[in-house]
């Protein structure tokens, strides 16, 4: 089953085209990457397709279902959840909490929780349970009364994942979720992003400069360059494709 | 595995514990929701003592008429703070204009009082509503502003309002409205029994704001406060959420400016049409820790407390006002309250790390461990 697809995306700055005409597919339960050299437009395709962004033209689909009018925030009640490409968590509070705000979509009436009625209460423990399950499984379970901004870079990416996750998504979007990290909190978070799809049955769709990660962890790339589809294929056609390494290389002449 | 997942099946349910939990982590979780509720049973039983020994501090042989009057005073200046800090600590939202919310409770008690001769208790409901109201619209107006633009805003709303009140014949201008003598569900009220009023409002908005702030709700002002993308790509509607925090804010200000009607029995706009009250609120907040539930306790009393005092050096007072801003501003920069609580953290830490530790005295299992489910 198709879960994301768009198609025909164009995105303009100004007289700059960050994206034009792209388009591609991901597939339920499989490991999905996006990469391309600096300024493709990946991020702007990120951002166009977890509705920070409007496209001039073309559409985003979700299970069938044109999105082009959701607003931010409803995306996780679809179902889409996403990460930031620099950490883009709340600083001063803690790994818990931060995980809390993720669960947000399962927290039910504001209005009950605000006057802590019983059925409020009860939701907030099963919440609760969640929030520390989803730590557990991140290894953040040491942490969960630091503030994050305490917390090591690769561990913060992990709350940053964290977050993601505790709204029980079925697609996560992933914006370089291991830029700037060290060669083992890479390995960790390869693990992490391989358990998220297997264990828990969640389609991954990840932009990545990391090309061991790329290679290693998805099952199908998409390359973009200009703001346009360059290619897409197994990780094998696309560490072959003549196309992509001159993109990424440059001419042999 | 994979047919066990998927959309709201992510997880067991909480109480089996899920695919990744070894007993180690069970037993860990365990100590740390009881510690943590520890804590908050601390926190609540120091509140509690709080208000039971000013329940009980006017039967103490020294006290007056007037120290109750005064103490009213303080905990009007608690109860605006409160809103405040709603506002500009928890949602982030900077405002210089509750001053205004202070006068919309003001003068709907003095008109409802004047004209319909109406009870305190409908009063302070009434009040607290039409204020809310007010600031329900107010922040769809203000939906793009953030920052010192909010600031801004907030500050000419407060203008806004003291132009209507000068300037509407209902509202008489500086002549100001004359109220009659409170009462509450009939019975009329003296300096003792006002302050009694007013200290189980305030006990009630503080457990109000309490619940809030521990909500799925107050998080999510937080998190708008702290990192709006993030917190908005979590499912929180910013729309909503900032709205919300305006009109609960503006209520409890609303609430705060009945009663700084009724004890006194006059308004005008002398008093509410000038800007020094949302000065005055601000600068509690910012005294007191914004963030902190006892913030406005001690900035509250601060505002009202050191100018009382002080009361014999005139104008001086106000400049001492702005040393200790200073000085707070320079040393605490989270306020009082924070200064006061970080030890106690510290304290706080330690122990739940401790706890943490003798809990699981293994290390926490591999990764390998957590995909091989039910090895241990």
């Amino acid at each position: 089953m198709t879960h994301i697809s768009c198609h025909g995306v164009t995105v303009k700055f100004g007289g700059i085209v960050a994206c034009s005409d792209l388009a591609l597919s991901v597939e339920e339960g499989k490991i999905y990457g996006l990469i391309g050299p600096n300024g493709a437009g990946k991020t702007t395709l990120f951002n166009v397709l977890s509705r920070f962004q409007n496209c001039d033209s073309g559409s985003v689909y979700y299970r069938g279902q044109c999105i082009d009018r959701k607003r931010p925030h409803e995306m996780v009640h679809l179902g889409i959840s996403r990460t930031f490409q620099n950490i883009n968590l709340f600083s001063e509070q803690s790994t818990l909490d931060n995980i809390l705000v993720g669960a947000h979509r399962l927290a039910g009436s504001p209005f009950a929780n605000m006057l802590a009625l019983p059925s409020a209460r009860k939701t907030q423990r099963a919440l609760l349970a969640r929030a520390h399950q989803v730590a557990e499984l991140l290894r953040l379970e040491n942490h969960l009364d630091i503030p994050v901004r305490n917390l090591p870079y690769g561990h913060q990416k992990r709350v940053e994942m964290a977050r993601a996750l505790a709204s029980e998504p079925e697609v996560i979007l992933l914006d370089e979720p291991v830029a700037g990290c060290n060669s083992q909190e890479v390995e960790e978070l390869k693990d992490f992003v391989r358990m998220i799809n297997r264990e828990l049955g969640i389609t991954v769709l990840l932009v990545e400069h990391d090309m061991s990660m790329v290679m290693e962890v998805c099952d199908y790339i998409y390359v973009i360059n200009f703001g346009s589809n360059l290619a897409e294929g197994t990780p094998a056609e696309i560490s072959r494709d003549p196309k992509v390494i001159t993109a990424y290389l440059g001419d042999e002449e | 595995m994979n047919e066990g997942a998927g959309r709201g099946r992510l997880l067991p349910a909480a109480s089996e514990g899920g695919p990744f939990v070894n007993a180690d982590l069970l037993r860990k979780r365990a100590a740390t929701a009881a510690l943590l509720a520890g804590f908050r049973r601390q926190n609540m039983i120091l509140v509690g003592l709080l208000f039971f020994t000013a329940a009980v501090a006017p039967a103490l042989p020294f006290v007056q008429d007037w120290m109750a009057t005064q103490a009213s005073l303080v905990i009007i200046y608690i109860l605006a703070a409160q809103g405040v800090s709603i506002l500009t600590g928890q949602t982030g939202l900077v405002t210089v204009g509750h001053g205004g919310f202070l006068a919309i409770g003001a003068y709907t008690s003095a008109l409802l009082a004047k004209y319909f001769a109406v009870d305190l208790s409908i009063d302070l409901v009434s009040g607290g509503i039409a204020a809310g109201l007010i600031g329900c619209v107010l922040g769809l107006i203000f939906l793009r502003l953030a920052g010192a633009f909010m600031a801004i805003g907030t500050l000419g709303f407060a203008f806004f309002v003291g132009a209507i009140v000068n300037n509407v014949p209902i509202f008489e201008g500086r002549d100001g409205i004359q109220m009659p003598h409170s009462h509450l569900f009939g019975m009329r009220l003296d300096d003792f029994g006002f302050y009694y009023v007013s200290l189980a409002t305030l006990g009630l908005t503080t457990a109000f704001v309490y619940t809030l702030l521990r909500s799925p709700v107050g998080r999510a002002f937080r998190a708008l406060r702290d990192a709006e993308k993030a917190a908005e790509s979590s499912g929180v509607n910013r729309l909503f959420y900032r709205t919300l925090a305006f009109t609960i804010s503006a209520f409890l200000t609303g609430v705060a400016g009945v009663l700084n009607a009724n004890i006194t029995g006059y308004v005008s706009a002398e008093t509410y049409g000038d800007i020094w009250y949302s000065v005055d609120f601000l600068v509690a907040t910012v005294v007191g820790g914004s963030s902190a539930l006892m913030g406005p306790f001690v900035g509250g009393a601060f505002i009202v407390m050191v100018p009382f005092y002080l009361e014999q050096l005139a104008d001086f007072a106000f400049i001492l006002k702005g040393v200790v801003l200073i000085l707070v501003l320079q040393f605490a920069p989270a306020g009082v309250c924070d200064l006061i609580a970080r030890p106690f953290r510290d304290l706080r830490r330690k122990q739940l790390q401790r706890v943490q530790d003798d809990a699981a005295k293994t290390p926490p299992p591999a990764l390998a461990a957590l995909f091989s489910r039910g090895r241990q």
